[in-house]
């Protein structure tokens, strides 16, 4: 299978904080990879170097073989390969659900305002978010319902993978599983994912691995039966404390 | 005693000197507007250097009373730029060059309003700056600037009464000859005032209804 995004040993600092200490990361075509960690081992900060949203100190990330931390790239172009969905939905709040979705495909991909109309009308019904809602205002949605049209804005970008940063952690638990049935859908139509996530159900049941990052790098990953035959005693102190808050949202 | 009634045939003659105050202000505002604009948008998104440089224009037009300003632009900044400009020019294009200081700041907070989230996110679909910018930040941004604009509008309506010292036609130019004309002063300058009144009232009601219009369904308090 093709790699989609391989990072290699990046780095970044804030300040004095090191939040990246040589991350490094490789994601195939079809495969849906969840990270784990602890607060403040460089997720966040991790997912957004892998377009750039920050730019590394250090390191080499290729997307599609592009190496999009090359200061001849296309970063523009390059980003559009990869569909972002925040914590925090970040949808532009003074667009519908439709609007949010259209921006995108008429300003940066040059479509008919018509042809946008439709395609986000099919990623719309892809994430669930019914006619009903279509012409809402991010301020008139639930949390769930937020998330799901900015899953449905990255997704029409038709990126080659997709990238959630603790895509549920803003939400109650009853509106987590809405968003969480919605990516584990596109995970299993082959849609290539990587997910940073608290929600333990989901990453054994959608996850082809899991990655375990501390202290700002991945330090071991596996299959989700592999999880308990870690290496590393690091790798195991943090599976058992994760273990610890097993809720299988998604059983 | 002078009679009052002597003032009433000055009255068309007064009213005549709204349209050089609503030029007065009206020119203001729309330059002010684009140089403001283009002032926060290098604050929020340009260079370290250009900042310290536009820095000193806003210290400038907001650190200086508007008085010496004019006489200032009038005597000498444009008579030595060889630019022969009238009274009302040199008034419209003074007051313009400060309201931008000032609209340059509600600009400023009003971009930096919009959250970083929202920036990123047009980012991480491809957008470039000159992009989100455009589609993103200032249709946010100039509906959150509604408010403290009307407020900038009766300030400059105000300020444009100052105007009459290169002697522009505006309202208090035509109040103050009429109160020399007709040994009046209470009425002539209770007029005046009236008039001022009514235009900052006009004024900011106009602006009322349009940031009613420009409301976000859904969101609380307006806009934010
Ligand atoms: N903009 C910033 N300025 C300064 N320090 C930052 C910034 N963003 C993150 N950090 C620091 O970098 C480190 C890694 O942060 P990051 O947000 O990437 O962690 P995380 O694994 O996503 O944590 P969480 O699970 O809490 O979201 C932390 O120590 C954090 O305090
Ligand atoms: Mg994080």
């Amino acid at each position: 299978m093709k790699v989609v995004i391989k990072a290699e040993n990046v780095w970044k600092k804030y300040g004095s904080t090191i939040a990246l200490r040589g991350a490094s990361l490789e994601l195939r075509e079809g495969e849906t990879k969840v990270i784990i960690g602890p607060s403040g081992a460089g997720k966040s900060t991790f997912l957004k170097c892998l377009n750039l949203l920050i730019r590394p100190d250090e390191g080499r990330i290729c997307i599609d073989g592009e190496e999009i931390t090359s200061l001849k790239a296309d970063i523009i172009r390059l980003r559009q390969k990869i569909g972002f969905v925040f914590q925090e939905f970040n949808l532009f709040h003074h667009l519908t659900a439709v609007g949010n979705i259209t921006i995108g495909l008429t300003k940066v991909k040059g479509m008919s305002k018509e042809d946008a109309l439709e395609k986000a009308k099919r990623v719309l019904k892809m994430v669930h978010i019914g006619e009903d809602l279509w012409n809402k205002y991010p301020a008139q949605l639930s949390g769930g319902q937020k998330q799901r049209v900015a899953i449905a804005r990255a997704l029409a970008m038709d990126p080659l993978v997709m990238l959630y940063d603790e895509p549920t952690s803003a939400l109650d638990p009853g509106l987590s599983s809405e968003v969480l049935l919605v990516i584990k859908d596109l995970s299993e139509r082959g849609i290539t994912s990587l997910v940073v996530t608290h929600e333990m159900g989901f990453a054994y049941e959608v996850a082809d691995t899991i990655a375990i990052m501390n202290n700002g790098r991945i330090i071991e990953e596996g299959s989700p039966e592999e999880m308990e035959y870690m290496k590393t005693k690091e790798a195991r102190n943090i599976l058992n404390r994760w273990n610890g808050m097993k809720n299988g949202v998604l059983a | 005693m002078p009679s009052i009634y002597s003032f009433f045939r000055y009255i068309p003659f007064v009213v005549e000197g709204t349209l050089w105050t609503i030029s007065l202000v009206l020119g203001g505002l729309v330059i002010g507007f684009f140089i403001g604009l283009s002032l926060a948008l290098v604050q929020s998104f340009g260079g370290e250097r250009l900042k310290k440089m536009l820095n000193i224009y806003i210290w400038f037009f907001r650190g200086t009373p508007l008085l010496v300003l004019l006489s200032l632009f009038y005597w000498a900044v444009f008579p030595s730029l060889g630019l022969e400009l009238s009274p009302l020019e040199t008034s419209i294009a003074v007051l313009g060059m400060r309201s931008g200081a000032y609209q340059s700041q509600i600009f400023k907070d009003s971009i930096n309003s919009v959250d970083y989230g929202q920036i990123l996110a047009a980012r991480s679909i491809g957008m470039s700056n000159r992009k989100l910018i455009s589609y993103i930040v200032l249709p946010q941004a100039l509906r959150i600037s509604i408010p403290a604009w009307s407020n900038e509008y009766a300030v400059i309506l105000k300020d444009s009464a100052i105007c009459f010292a290169l002697g522009v036609m505006e309202i208090l130019t035509r109040v103050r000859y009429v109160s020399t004309a007709t040994g009046l002063a209470l009425l002539p300058y209770l007029f005046a005032g009236v008039l001022f009144f009514i235009l900052t009232f006009a004024g900011t009601g106009v602006m009322d209804f349009v940031y009613r219009r420009a409301k976000i369904p859904g969101m609380l308090e307006g806009l934010r």
